[in-house]
């Protein structure tokens, strides 16, 4: 299942320490990603799985520590430089625009990394993958249900073909029902090959897919590794209190 | 892009009928007072265009990037006097402001030259101090931008070698700006502020004011993107500025403060700052309104009663009204497009309602 190349990886995150204020977030993480590969970091509130993906973004300034992607050094730049160069966040909360139209809203993800034309030849595909999108292509991304504002955020990030897309809390706040539909997108997009960094609460369903995994716990690495290897290595209740003790939800 | 993805793009039924229908809208009511030949409903006219030219400018900097814009009074103040100072003759200019700077004495345009010079002394100005300011939002940028009016302000009311200061500039001359001018330019500002609204730049500048962190992580730079728009909403404001004081031909800079201002404002916030057609009705809907109560705080003058003012509280209360209830305003932020008009026609059936028809099938569900 995991096919860990042996190129070079193409996010690498070394000893990375990020504060808000005087208060210390992220102690040293170190993480990567290699192409293809669909990696979870899970963990408790808290324990600092949003703040790694915004600083990897550029919205949060890294105390110290540094980020390559693609094989440059991208520690310190803007997240518009980043998101030109080829990464993409899909934020926490569905952070779509409201008023902004459907087709506003996919427009927007693909400004600055290719024209007009492949857009429209995008969008076919894209209809395939979300077939929502389509029947609300003209209305405020604002009247979308839950479910649908957070496919409308994904498709957002994967219109500008990144070479890494990292999705905040994708099931959040969603019905038993959306949760599944966001997870089998995962795996649809998975497939297709795209790389994706993805910080997930509910770890069952996160590490269900995931070809590696971090667990995170106040601001540290706690395990690092197969999600398979993972159950006899780590008590996971001890790290994350709201995993459930071998229960498998299908 | 080819010529069939670019008419694909225009999307008549959803966007470019806007443009159209505010202008046939525009251009109807004033070939009709035209027609009359009324000049006291000809002068209400012209004046109520200068406004809509005024009302776009702000729309295109406050309606989409959510930035309440003070300053912007003030941009029309600086194209109000920068275009008379060049569309003046030296001989005029001497006997009216003699305390003048020589060399602004001796400039000289002809008017539409002057009108544009007046324009772009407001672009340069905005273009100059804006962005540093462009970096805040919300409340503080509010309160910067309110702080620039003050000193815009000060500058046009105490400067006496280009203002004449305090007292009134009074251009002379005949009056250089007509009515049909003033249509010509308010069609072309419409078109320009609603091309912008959908061009990138205006897409972009929408998304920064939805949400702009979401922006910044998908490859916005909003200083950048509101820069150009601060930039071009006071160039539109100068233009306006030069248009009124050329009709008006006596200003001071208490003109261009903050009863223009709320003026301009409740005009956007009642027709709905989000969109163009709002700018648009919302200041049609005003002066009907102003009009109207000065006719009839005449009528109760001449009957006896003194109720001077009573215009400007109520549009304050229907403002107050509106931010209450329908703060998207009469537009509620939407265009005027030939598919919203389909909608509210009543053969238009709940077939074609996309929100209505989804709403029952998920009751189905």
């Amino acid at each position: 299942m995991s096919n860990i190349t042996e190129n070079a990886p193409i996010l690498q995150v070394t000893d990375l320490y990020v504060a808000y204020g005087p208060i210390l977030a992220l102690h040293g993480i170190s993480l990567e990603v290699h192409k293809g590969e669909l990696v979870s970091i899970c963990g408790v509130n808290g324990a600092g799985k949003s703040t790694v993906l915004k600083a990897i973004a550029g919205v949060l300034k890294p105390r110290s520590g540094s980020i390559r992607f693609k094989g440059k050094d991208v520690t310190g730049w803007k997240p518009e430089q980043l998101h030109k160069h080829g990464m993409a966040l899909v934020p926490e909360g569905r952070e779509i625009f409201p008023s902004l139209t459907v087709e506003e809203n996919l427009r927007l993800g693909a400004f600055g990394r290719y024209q007009a034309r492949r857009f429209a030849e995008d969008l076919e595909d894209f209809f395939t993958l979300f077939p929502i999108l389509k029947e609300r292509y003209h209305q405020a991304g604002g009247l979308l249900s839950g479910g649908e504002q957070q496919m409308l955020a994904i498709a957002r990030g994967l219109i500008s073909h990144p070479d890494l897309l990292m999705m905040d809390e994708p099931s959040l706040g969603l019905s038993p029902n959306r949760v599944d539909q966001i997870f089998e997108l995962i795996m649809e997009l998975k497939s297709r090959g795209i790389t994706i960094l993805l910080v997930e609460q509910n770890a069952q369903r996160a590490l269900e897919i995931a070809d590696r995994a971090y667990l995170f716990s106040n601001g540290r690495v706690e395990y690092a590794g197969r999600p398979q290897d993972m159950a006899g290595k780590v008590d996971i209740t001890s790290v994350y209190l709201g995993g459930q003790k071998g229960g498998d939800v299908e | 892009m080819n010529m069939k993805d670019f008419i694909k793009d225009l999307d008549f039924s959803r966007k470019s009928s806007t443009v159209v229908f505010l202008i046939a809208i525009l251009v109807l009511i004033g070939a009709f007072i035209w027609w009359l030949n009324i000049p006291f409903i000809e002068d209400i006219f012209t004046n109520g265009t200068i406004m809509l030219i005024m009302v776009l400018g702000f729309q295109l900097f406050m309606g989409n990037s959510g930035i309440l814009n003070w300053s912007y009074v003030g941009y029309v103040g600086i194209g109000a006097f920068a275009s008379a100072i060049f569309s003046m003759t030296p001989a005029l200019k001497a006997l009216q402001i003699p305390t003048m700077y020589p060399f602004l004495i001796s400039l000289h345009l002809p008017f539409p030259l002057a009108l544009i010079a007046g324009a772009l002394v407001a672009m340069i100005v905005a273009a100059l101090v804006a962005w540093p300011l462009m970096r805040l939002s919300d409340s503080v940028g509010a309160i910067t931008q309110f702080a620039l009016l003050i000193v815009i302000n000060v500058l046009l009311s105490q400067w006496s070698q280009v203002t004449n200061g305090p007292r009134t500039f009074t251009l002379g001359g005949t009056r250089l700006t007509s009515f049909w001018l003033v249509l010509g330019v308010a069609v072309l500002v419409i078109i320009l502020v609603y091309c912008y609204k959908e061009s990138s730049l205006g897409l972009k500048l929408r998304a920064t004011r939805d949400d702009r962190y979401a922006a910044r992580s998908s490859g916005i730079n909003f200083v950048a993107v509101r820069y150009v728009a601060y930039v071009a909403s006071a160039g539109i404001g100068g233009l306006a500025g030069g248009l009124y004081s050329h009709y008006i031909l006596s200003i001071t800079a208490a003109s261009f403060y903050l009863n223009e201002l709320f003026l301009l404002l409740s005009m956007l916030v009642i027709g709905g700052s989000m969109s163009v057609s709002g700018a648009f009705f919302g200041t049609l809907l005003v002066t009907l309104l102003r009009q109207g109560l000065r006719q009839v705080e005449l009528f109760l003058y001449k009957t006896g009663f003194e109720a001077s003012g009573s215009a400007e509280i109520v549009v304050a209360i229907i403002l107050i009204a509106f931010l209450i209830w329908r703060p998207n305003g009469i537009t509620g932020g939407r265009e005027l497009t030939w598919q919203s008009i389909k909608r509210m026609l009543p053969i238009a059936s709940e077939k074609k309602d996309p929100i209505s028809n989804n709403l029952k099938k998920e009751e189905k569900a």
